[in-house]
């Protein structure tokens, strides 16, 4: 039987986790590698959010194999620093998630408005 | 035994694949945690031991049903690809001859071609080594792998192939 990779699907726009968002976002400016991303992740978070090595790399084991990030070897650092990056297909996911998380903050700021006008009339 | 042996413990229980692929960094990042926690003091340091070791256990179950249920050509598109290595018993001559015909038709010269067999073979040796947990011959197989890279990107210089 033939193999044939599965291509990862661009047009499923599921909400992310936190934490996905979170290393997706940590990824968008320059690669990082493990702990680097933890502790981007804590201060892009406000220290809200600390991810604990195996919730790191279980995030990161599943965004290899969407092909959201990539890995490769930093020239002047060791193996043990592989460092990741964003994929087009992974910033075309963050860029859907904002886009998501925009039209949900419009459509909250609206309802919150307008029961605010509703609450003054009263 | 200290927490970094714990941890390093805890990762032989991992699918083995994934411990290839993320072991050595996994330990690294606890490390930096566990230096960073230590000089904030003990009550911080055992905190933060506990939260990581604790997180390692919880994961764990989910690691293995993703290993059971990811579609296997999704998951060979970030670990390692296990067919690519050599088996153990055929000689490396024999396992690289094949390899050895595509580097003489390449236009690499056969110097730099030669030492980036040898690191793609000690690569796969030091994957092999690690799924058998035998770490002590997976790092000598990863300093020797350094020692090559070192040497492929001085023979790179050599012949001007930078670009």
């Amino acid at each position: 039987m033939r193999h044939v990779e599965k291509q990862p699907d661009v047009t499923k726009a599921k909400p992310l986790t936190e934490p996905v968002v979170l290393i997706l976002l940590s990824l968008a400016d320059e690669p990082r590698h493990g702990y680097a991303l933890m502790k981007d992740i804590e201060a892009l978070s406000g220290g809200r959010v600390r991810l604990r090595t195996g919730t790191l790399y279980g995030a990161l084991r599943r965004l290899l194999e969407e092909a959201w990030i990539e890995r490769f070897q930093q020239s002047d650092t060791s193996r043990e620093k592989q460092a990741y990056r964003l994929t087009s297909v992974g910033r075309k996911q963050l860029q859907l998630e904002l886009d998501r998380m925009k039209q949900l903050t419009r459509a909250a700021s609206s309802r919150l408005a307008n029961s605010c006008l509703k609450t003054r009339e009263v | 035994m200290s927490a970094q042996r714990v941890f390093a413990v805890l990762l032989y229980l991992y699918p083995y694949d994934y411990a290839a692929l993320f072991a050595d960094e996994m330990i690294t990042a606890f490390q930096h945690g566990c230096n960073e926690h230590r000089s904030q003091g003990r009550a911080p340091f055992v905190r933060f031991v506990i939260a990581e070791l604790a997180g390692l256990i919880i994961r764990m179950p989910a690691e293995w049903i993703a290993k059971l249920t990811t579609d296997t050509s999704t998951r060979g598109r970030a670990l390692p690809d296990l067919r690519k290595m050599r088996p153990a018993g055929v000689p490396y001559e024999l396992w690289f001859a094949a390899a050895g015909m595509n580097y003489r038709q390449t236009s690499l010269p056969l110097e730099v071609a030669q030492a980036q067999e040898r690191v793609t073979f000690l690569m796969n040796a030091m994957v092999h080594a690690i799924n058998n947990h035998d770490f002590q011959a997976a790092r000598s197989y990863s300093y020797e792998e350094y020692r090559h890279r070192d040497k492929v990107e001085l023979l790179k210089k050599k012949y001007r192939l930078e670009q």
